[in-house]
């Protein structure tokens, strides 16, 4: 038998054990649920259920919408969060408790009060609609709705690690000469550039998934404002089990994918802390 | 080039950091701030280098006696190292050591071809040319700190300023290290300031040292100027171990316990409260007395490790105890064990009225 190695921290084999058995319970179970209850479809079946006209517009809607919304954040929530650690300000604490609003709200709340404020006939709708723009129960109110819970993902990964950075290092690029945009764009970046993905994925995986606070302001009619939750809902309405998780299933490789590719990006902006 | 700054004031809410100070630093030399914690010299670096300004007024600041006072350090052209090297850790050896040429406005940008070749030499100046591809988090601390002072000198600075460079270093590198930065600087010539709290540092390697002490400039000299000759008390305790008697001043006779010392420059000055200060190497020890001037004390503790032989005494008059050091020859002369009496004569000492902050017989420092 090969010689044990001994690691100086005890409990592997248990901790490792149980996250195994846990993740399985929590997350494999479920999700393996899904691909057994898809398999009940012959392939034409499911090849026709998940390429439908009606759920293909509802994929471009959902992963376009959610793309954008977590592109908006990137910026922005790197803004919020560069305003909160750099500056001192009335209302700091205030500002920084809002920040997590989003996350504290129930979704179906945010989705009616969003409605409401941006409907033909509410606060923003009505000025909005003078000029012409549609918000509410179009693609852009789905993408607003998006936005906002998306915020403080961003923020909260990047707060944090904008915190720790530190300021000699920006001494440093002035005195070689740097400007203050040279210093944010080829040092501060760069720094934070594991972080914003890290951000960045998180609210784009949250906005795949969202479903309360979309369905009050998208309006839901099919190949328009329909996201791909609210058709695999619909499915179960009608008892139609198979399909929906046929829908489920494509849903589910594509966030995986994409998550890993985000992944394998963060890995590539952070090597330089790992030693090679 | 030279660097000049004329007085200076820096506050921090309450608290000043520099109290009207003025410097001369001539072209080409290495110069040391030396002084303790809280005593202003790296805020005054920090005001060379354009990190940080003076309280406006009269303060000046002047590089070959052209004006910078107000430009940013991004204008200066003053490289600057830092104590916990502030690396960019996300970018490579070789392209921290560029990054000072790269972000140049497109008009004086060297060409890739000659930013390659400057940042080659310098990589064989601080001998790390083989690790150019390496992340700082890779390095060790003294590869990080060459690597730094590297980064400052590919811009081509008028002046190169170090904020106790090797502070973070363990002893043995950094006796490496400054000697190294000495040799470095007798080969570049590059006008140099650093800040230190070692005075071991200061006195090995600067040209000049410049002793400060709660925000103001106490003494400036060449190392062994300041060491046989400091100005007062402060920069005597400051610059090595010191031992402390007190008593009294009478027309160059200092009277402490027993014994009554003649100090010949001190001719002409009474102080009834007078402090005796003296190194523990200056001292002679005897198994019986030389004569009326000698001490007597009793041997508390022995220590033999390391090329001196270290040993605590205390007076027979007054029991205040103090430290002797004495190389290995001279210890087999005497011979003693703890407990016994031996005479201490004075070499060279000097008397400062007492201080009434400093700490009393306070020979441990």
């Amino acid at each position: 038998m090969a010689q044990r190695k001994t690691s100086p921290l005890p409990g592997f084999r248990l901790t490792l054990g149980y996250t195994l058995l846990y993740l399985s319970l929590i997350v494999l179970l479920p999700l393996a649920a899904t691909f057994l209850k898809t398999a009940t479809l012959t392939w034409d079946q499911f090849w026709t259920t998940v390429t439908a006209p009606r759920v293909l517009a509802s994929y471009r809607l959902t992963f376009g919408t959610s793309l954008l919304a977590a592109m908006v954040n990137l910026v922005f929530g790197l803004l919020v969060a560069w305003v909160l650690v750099r500056y001192n300000f009335f209302g700091k604490k205030i500002v920084d408790a809002l920040v997590d609003l989003p996350f504290a709200l129930p979704t179906a709340v945010a989705g009616i009060a969003l409605t409401a404020i941006y409907a033909p006939n509410g606060w923003l709708g009505k000025p909005l609609a003078a000029l012409g723009i549609k918000a509410a129960f179009t693609p852009l109110g789905i993408f607003i709705a998006l936005t906002f819970i998306g915020l403080p993902f961003v923020v909260r990964t990047v707060q944090p690690v904008l915190e720790d950075l530190d300021a000699e290092v920006e001494e440093a690029a002035a005195s070689l000469g740097a400007t203050r945009f040279q210093t944010f764009r080829y040092v501060i970046i760069p720094m934070l550039l594991p972080s914003l993905l890290t951000g960045f994925s998180l609210s784009f995986a949250r906005a795949l998934g969202e479903y309360g606070s979309v369905v009050f302001i998208a309006g839901n009619q099919p190949m328009k404002t329909e996201i791909t939750a609210l058709l695999i809902i619909t499915k179960l309405d009608q008892y139609n089990y198979a399909e929906a998780t046929a829908i489920a299933v494509v849903m589910l490789v594509f966030s995986f994918v994409m998550l890993l590719t985000v992944n394998l990006l963060q890995w590539w902006g952070s090597r330089f802390q790992q030693p090679h | 080039m030279s660097v000049e700054v004329r007085n200076i004031t820096k506050t921090f809410g309450a608290f000043t950091a520099l109290n009207n100070v003025s410097l001369n630093v001539e072209s080409g030399e290495l110069i040391a701030l030396l002084g303790p914690s809280g005593s202003g010299k790296t805020t005054l670096l920090r005001i060379i280098a354009g990190l940080e300004f003076a309280d406006p007024g009269t303060a000046q600041v002047l590089f070959h006696g052209e004006d910078v006072t107000n430009l940013p350090a991004s204008q200066r052209r003053a490289g600057f190292a830092f104590q916990h090297y502030a690396l960019f850790r996300h970018l490579t050896v070789f392209e921290n050591i560029a990054f000072g040429l790269r972000v140049r406005p497109r008009a004086t940008r060297p060409s890739e071809e000659s930013i390659r070749q400057r940042v080659t030499e310098l990589l064989k100046l601080i001998q790390l040319d083989p690790l150019a591809n390496r992340f700082p988090s890779q390095l060790s601390g003294g590869q990080r700190q060459r690597v730094a002072l590297a980064r400052a000198l590919a811009v081509e600075p008028k002046v190169l300023l170090l904020d106790e460079p090797f502070g973070a270093l363990d002893a043995k590198v950094r006796k490496q290290l400054r000697r190294w930065l000495r040799k470095l600087h007798d080969d570049i010539h590059i006008t140099s300031i650093f800040v230190t709290h070692d005075q071991e540092e200061a006195l090995e390697v600067a040209d000049r040292v410049v002793v400060m002490n709660e925000g103001g400039i106490v003494q400036i000299g060449p190392p062994h100027e300041v060491y046989d000759r400091p100005a007062n008390a402060f920069v005597f305790n400051f610059l090595g171990n010191v031992n402390l008697f007190q008593g009294r001043m009478d027309d160059g006779l200092m009277k402490i316990g027993d014994t009554e010392l003649h100090v010949a420059e001190n001719l002409g000055t009474s102080v009834s409260d007078a402090t005796v200060y003296f190194r523990p190497h200056d001292v002679k020890v005897s198994t019986e007395p030389v004569g009326q001037e000698s001490i007597a004390a009793l041997i508390r503790h022995i220590n033999l490790a390391g090329p001196v032989v270290r040993i605590d005494l205390e007076r027979a008059d007054t029991g205040s105890r103090f430290e002797v050091e004495l190389n290995r020859e001279q210890w087999q002369g005497i011979d003693r064990r703890v407990g016994d009496r031996v005479f201490v004569d004075l070499q060279r000492v000097r008397v400062f009225p007492t201080d009434p902050k400093a700490p009393v017989e306070d020979f441990s420092i």
